[in-house]
């Protein structure tokens, strides 16, 4: 009977203990995998956002629109190699009073599929969009939770632009990045610009624009902000990625959250980690009296501590990462992509992520055994084996 | 029954673990403790800004008044509609706004982050609705000038939106701040007031307000007023209480903050429950004996049940005191964020409320009482002799 035996056997004596706390370890690690999944996903818009794209908009609120004789004139500038326009719609749904959210806009099909070249659609879908005023192009996501179907007509209410707006599915669209949303409705601009008052008319929310060279944003930008300076609307360039980001921060406060609140799960974790194995020390000070007492030095003692700590957390580590895979991709993950996909387009186990979790469970189980192994060093020998209970 | 100071006692024999316990359930109240008050502070900030005796009209199919306009025939239309409230010299109480978001560079944190500011263009008239507000530094702007006030939630957190600062409205159009208000906790608070033909001229809407705001005669007299606004299809108008208006807004913030604590909560809540009943049945194995004399002693199976039920309590109840006291020190904490109805920045706090502080230590001491079930079983069973031989 080796050592190994010894601290194998100690772990098995009091299976219900060691059970719950792998369980307690399981939940946490769980837990943990969830939160960070979530902020992963709802930032991975900006990591994956493409870095040759520019977006253009009024320079002091994007609820004005600029100019479309500009988005001629953005074209003009050298670097940029294509620009699209859109403008914000704000459809409801009446059938639902538009609890559903999803993304409305006004746009020019050509350009838009030029510009953003992750959008999958078949060519004869985009042929039919393109002939037909009253067209929409959705998103996968989105018709399957309406319903749609090519030919199908559809009614929305304008919040925005007032009244019964008729439109007819010409296209559905996929994506070739999972980040891309899959949830928004898009359609001719020409369509809007002719219903609106004369006031109204010819003016875009935005410009979206692919440059030729990722690393000239910054400088394409400046271009493109100087030229608009000195008249009455000026602009405001940024690249995607600094416009998403931008976004991101004024939800900050809540992602800040998150992240605190996942580290609060592993402080739990490591409680009731270490109050399990203080209790398993206390009741076995007479027995570690004796190891002591036939030779073995303090530091057998502490391998028997935090041997058994790094058990139960790496076993309640793997156990809790490999069921967070099938709760977050084929459960809760799948949910959020289809009924959320412009927060979530794409929700995922990352396994950095659950490498990270193992990793903190690892280490968690570690520290949570430094207090009980460094009581049992300072054993008395013979106070122990005189203790009763 | 077996005296709770017994209970009691038994705890602080182990510290250690009753400390590690309490403070494993301490957090989850927290967190739950935590995220109830956030839920109520995000709810009075939008609530408080409207009143019950108050309408506010906006353009039919519009939810927000950023999304709404009205013209200047309409404005005076709804100011004469039956319900209106005059005062002495016969004119309406109401006043017509427009409220546009400005992109303001944030001060603080990192370089380079922009956020959107509510401005609300008033006429003179918009003060009478909001009686709460008040300035509470510098002095109110002069009507019909480039002055314009500042929410004290906002002040000093954006490029030049403090007292003695200027910003653009509109390249080379300055405004000057030259007032702070107050408006009872409100989102108000969040918002720029500013001269209405100021930021009518700087965003090019002439004779175009995003809403209307009336004070009724009574709030009783507002379905005469709404009859009378969504009568005439012409118009195209839909007319709301204002409470109603500011509580749709709300809702799904405060319903996202508030569903997300309790999930995150109910999770956390089985890590804390597995700590109780783990420190509970190490309690049990370790006082066999003394359980085995206390049956001996005539006490009945179930008095040794309800004794160790009570004990978990007293162990989770420690916890949740621990845990709502952490909260309430978020009460100094502000957060600030965008209100998806608004698109705008909203400071927000931590409400503290006694029923919402009730409900977190009430959640604390069910875990105690899930958690300590099985070990008070395993105590009731106890057979005296056996346990009292050993």
């Amino acid at each position: 009977m080796n050592l190994t035996t010894v601290a194998v056997k100690n772990i098995a004596r009091n299976r219900g203990r060691t059970l719950l706390t792998i369980v307690g370890v399981t939940v946490a690690i769980l837990a943990f995998v969830l939160l960070r999944t979530l902020l992963w996903s709802w930032t991975a818009a900006i990591e994956q956002s493409a870095s040759d794209r520019i977006g253009v908009r009024h320079k002091v609120t994007f609820i004005m629109p600029l100019p479309k004789k500009y988005v001629d004139e953005i074209r003009q500038i050298p670097g940029v190699k294509a620009a699209a326009y859109a403008n914000w719609f704000g459809a409801k749904d009446p059938k639902d009073e538009g609890r559903d959210f999803f993304a409305t806009m006004a746009v020019e099909p050509e350009e838009l599929l030029t510009v953003y070249d992750e959008f999958l659609v078949k060519p004869a879908e985009v042929e039919a969009w393109k002939q037909n005023r009253r067209g929409a192009l959705v998103g996968d996501m989105l018709a399957k939770k309406k319903g749609w179907k090519i030919g199908d007509k559809v009614v929305l209410s304008g919040t925005i632009f007032p009244g019964e707006w008729q439109f007819e599915i010409s296209g559905i669209y996929t994506a070739k990045r999972a980040t891309v949303d899959r949830n928004s409705f898009y359609f001719q601009w020409k369509y809007l610009n002719e219903s609106l008052p004369p006031a109204r008319q010819d003016k875009v929310g935005w410009v979206s624009a692919r440059i030729g060279d990722a690393g000239r944003s910054a400088e394409i930008c400046r271009a493109i902000d100087a030229k608009f300076d000195d008249r009455d609307v000026q602009t405001l360039c940024m690249s995607e990625k600094a416009m998403q980001a931008s976004f991101m921060g004024m939800m900050s406060a809540i992602l800040k959250a998150i992240d605190i609140v996942s580290i609060v799960i592993l402080l739990i974790m490591m409680l009731v980690l270490g109050n399990t194995i203080a209790m398993g020390v206390r009741e076995r000070t007479t027995e570690y009296g004796t190891l002591r007492a036939i030779g073995f030095v303090p530091r057998h003692i502490v391998l028997f501590v935090v041997g058994e700590s790094l058990f139960t957390s790496a076993l309640g580590g793997a156990i809790g990462v490999a069921v967070a895979y099938p709760i977050v991709n084929l459960g809760i993950g799948r949910y959020l992509e289809e009924n959320w996909g412009q927060f979530f387009a794409i929700f995922r186990v990352q396994p950095p992520i659950a490498l990270a979790a193992f990793g903190l469970a690892l280490l968690l189980g570690g520290l949570a055994a430094i207090i009980p192994a460094y009581g049992t060093t300072r054993l008395n020998t013979v106070a122990a084996l005189r203790r009763i209970g | 029954m077996i005296p709770i100071n017994y209970n009691v006692r038994s705890l602080f024999v182990r510290k250690t673990t009753t400390i590690a316990t309490a403070i494993g359930i301490g957090l989850v109240v927290f967190v739950l403790a935590s995220a109830l008050m956030l839920s109520a502070g995000i709810t009075k900030t939008l609530v408080t800004a409207g009143r019950a005796d108050q309408a506010i009209v906006l353009r039919k199919g519009s939810d927000t008044e950023l999304a709404s306009s009205i013209d200047t025939p309409a404005t005076s239309l709804i100011l004469a509609a039956p319900g209106v409230k005059r005062d002495e010299r016969g004119n309406a109480i109401g006043a017509g706004e427009v409220v546009i978001v400005l992109a303001m560079d944030k001060l603080g944190g990192e370089a380079g982050q922009v956020s959107n500011v509510q401005v609300r263009g008033i006429p003179e008239s918009s003060l009478k609705l909001r009686s709460d507000a008040h300035v509470i530094a510098g002095r109110p702007p002069t009507p019909g000038t480039d002055e314009v006030m500042v929410g004290k939630s906002i002040a000093g957190r954006f490029r030049g939106m403090d007292l003695g600062q200027h910003f653009d409205m509109k390249k080379n159009r300055p405004v000057n701040v030259v007032g702070v208000f107050e408006a009872g906790g409100s989102s108000f608070e969040s918002e720029v007031w500013a001269d209405i033909d100021t930021v009518r001229s700087a965003f090019g809407r002439p004779g175009l307000a995003s809403s209307v705001t009336v004070r009724l005669e009574s709030p009783s007299k507002f379905e005469v007023f709404r009859a009378t606004m969504e009568g005439d299809k012409q118009l195209g108008l839909e007319a709301m209480r204002e409470a109603t208006y500011y509580e749709k807004q709300s809702s799904d913030m405060s319903s996202l903050i508030r569903g997300l604590g309790t999930a995150i909560s109910v999770f956390f809540s089985f890590g804390a429950i597995i700590g109780a009943v783990i420190t509970m049945l190490a309690a049990v194995s370790q006082r066999q004996r003394e359980i085995g004399t206390l049956r001996a002693l005539g006490f009945s199976r179930r008095s040794i049940l309800l004794s160790f039920l009570l004990e978990s309590s007293v162990l989770a109840l420690m916890g949740g005191v621990l845990g709502i006291v952490g909260a309430l020190f978020m009460s100094f904490a502000k957060i600030s964020m965008m209100n998806f109805a608004t698109w705008q920045e909203v400071t927000f706090c931590f409400e503290p409320n006694p029923v919402l502080l009730a409900i977190a230590l009430a959640a604390g001491c069910g875990m105690g009482v899930i958690g300590g079930f099985l070990p008070a079983i395993r105590a009731a069973s106890v057979e005296p002799v056996k346990a009292i031989r050993g």
